[in-house]
């Protein structure tokens, strides 16, 4: 196993021989090493059903790895307590595949709920939703419901409500799948700023043109295992 | 502070449209009728035996019935003495008084009329017994020893039976207790129930909101705020309903004109706890979400 680490900079997320396994099933990933430093940007590749989500899901909390430690902003998740679990997941920002908006709230209301959980003030709730959304394009639909939404606003809804917290790690599943070239673009170069601001970032795509565009090492998974490829020049953007 | 909780918030869950809130609504209305009704009683009921101890805590009365054959002045004293002597032997008996045989013709002169020579007739001897303030006196155990002691003597029945109706109504005041109390849990169950089928409905977006960093505190709030919504409009509409009851049961209890059940009217105080109901029920019912949601979100997400 290969574990990629830059011990110049912080360790935001950290693996040691993590298994993923569900149920009964056979193991999904199987004695993963991996280290994600503050402020790194990778891709996260693999074929379908090589476990990207599954490494996503345990990033941001959602998954118990069944074997190893996972240690994220230096907390061990198999020991950190439901109210420690929250506030870490605070710090993190995700895309899904599937949106995963709630359908029976507006744009605005969607992009709102990561601001609304830290309690902070209605007027600057305002403020920050409309100018992201405007910047998404979507200042003339932040009022309509999310399940009338078009699948590229749903999508620009997703990031919207992904970044507006100011993450300090982003996840994102295949986040220009669904948008048309020029709004892709944008949206990378959102991620892009994000990171020189010192997001670390982490986007699971399938895209051969993105990787070969946005010139990032790659987390790739194949065989229930994880390297890493790193990334051969840079360009500049 | 409550007004701030309720409406500064939005939900963003959409717990309107959850299909449990009628059930709720329902179980609430039913609940809220009943401890309305129960706790009426209960007061009522209360207010009834302590005007009963009221009447039988100062003491009582003892007749010495005059013997049938002719006996002397001695013997005469002696019979009397052993009963104030039975009385006094009892902790909570103050003090026992003789009352005198000119007070007691004085009294039986209205009813036998003033050419009847009282002095002729055999006349009861009558003691007072007094008894230590607040302190029980158990009528039926004494008056079934005074038998063996005196079986001349006799106590008053008037207290004995009154303290035996003092029994009864206590056995009803600790069933409205535990109607009381069953009437909560049975609340308490259906808030959960509701609480649980609502939370398993919209699992997908609690875990949305867990993954976008919501505490469980954060959604139980959501629960707590939509609940004491549903308990506050569905207790008021209990609570309307029960004191149409009760003003009713009080306008037939008051035609009956029953010396015993005159006292058992509820005071000012009492309508008033009745009508402010729905606040503590709604305060209950939102605790109940409050640590339902807790609970359960540690179980099943």
């Amino acid at each position: 196993m290969e574990t990629h680490k830059n011990i110049l900079t912080e360790p935001i997320v950290e693996m040691q021989n993590v298994c993923i396994r569900y149920g009964d099933d056979p193991e999904v990933l199987s004695n993963i090493q991996l280290c994600l430093d503050k402020g790194s940007f990778h891709f996260l590749t693999g074929k379908s059903g090589a476990g990207k989500t599954s490494l996503l899901s345990m990033m941001y909390l959602s998954l118990m790895p069944s074997k190893g430690t996972v240690n994220v902003f230096g907390s061990n998740i198999g020991y950190a307590s439901r109210n420690t679990m929250a506030m870490l997941r605070r710090k993190i920002g995700v895309v899904f595949q599937d949106f995963r908006l709630l359908e029976h709230l507006s744009a605005y209301d969607n992009v709102a709920i990561p601001l609304r959980i830290r309690a902070m003030n209605e007027n600057e709730i305002q403020k920050r939703v409309k100018e992201l959304l405007s910047w998404v394009e979507l200042d003339k639909s932040m009022n309509k419901l999310c399940s009338t939404l078009s699948g590229g606003e749903k999508q620009r809804v997703a990031i919207a409500r992904a970044v507006i917290n100011r993450p300090e790690i982003l996840l994102a599943d295949e986040p220009t799948g669904n948008v048309d070239n020029d709004i892709a673009s944008k949206l990378m170069k959102l991620f892009v700023e994000l990171n020189k601001l010192g997001t670390t970032v982490v986007i699971a795509t399938h895209s051969k043109d993105l990787i070969t565009e946005y010139n990032y090492p790659q987390i790739h998974l194949e065989n229930k295992s994880l390297k890493i490829i790193p990334a051969l020049r840079r360009i500049s953007r | 502070m409550i007004g701030q909780f309720l409406f500064k918030n939005r939900s963003e869950l959409p717990l309107k449209e959850d299909q449990a809130n009628t059930f709720l609504e329902i179980s609430i209305v039913v609940s809220v009728f009943l401890f309305s009704i129960t706790l009426a009683a209960f007061f009522v009921i209360s207010a009834m035996i302590s005007s009963w101890n009221k009447s039988i805590v100062d003491g009582l009365s003892v007749q010495i019935m005059p013997s049938e054959q002719v006996l002397s002045a001695d013997e005469e004293l002696l019979r009397v003495g052993k009963v104030i002597q039975f009385f006094e032997g009892f902790e909570n008996v103050e003090k026992v008084i003789q009352i005198k045989d000119s007070q007691i013709q004085k009294l039986m002169r209205p009813w036998l009329g003033q050419n009847v020579d009282l002095k002729e007739l055999p006349m009861p001897k009558l003691l007072d017994v007094r008894l230590k303030n607040g302190k029980f006196f158990d009528y039926d155990k004494a008056a079934a020893q005074l038998k063996d002691v005196a079986p001349y003597a006799s106590m008053d029945n008037y207290a004995i039976w009154l303290q035996k109706l003092v029994k009864s109504a206590s056995s009803l005041k600790a069933l409205s207790v535990f109607v009381l109390m069953l009437v909560l849990i049975t609340t308490s169950f259906s808030i959960m129930y509701a609480v649980q089928t609502s939370l398993k409905i919209h699992q997908n977006i609690i875990e949305i909101l867990h993954i976008m960093g919501a505490t469980d505190d954060y959604i139980g709030k959501q629960y707590a705020k939509r609940i004491f919504i549903v308990a506050l409009l569905a207790s008021i509409i209990g609570s309307i309903l029960s004191i149409l009851a009760l003003l009713m049961i009080s306008y037939i209890s008051a035609n009956l004109d029953t010396g015993l059940i005159a006292s058992a009217t509820l005071t000012h105080f009492h309508w008033a706890l009745l009508a402010l109901l729905p606040l503590p029920t709604s305060l209950f019912a939102m605790l109940t979400a409050l640590i339902s949601v807790k609970r359960t979100l540690g179980k099943i997400i």
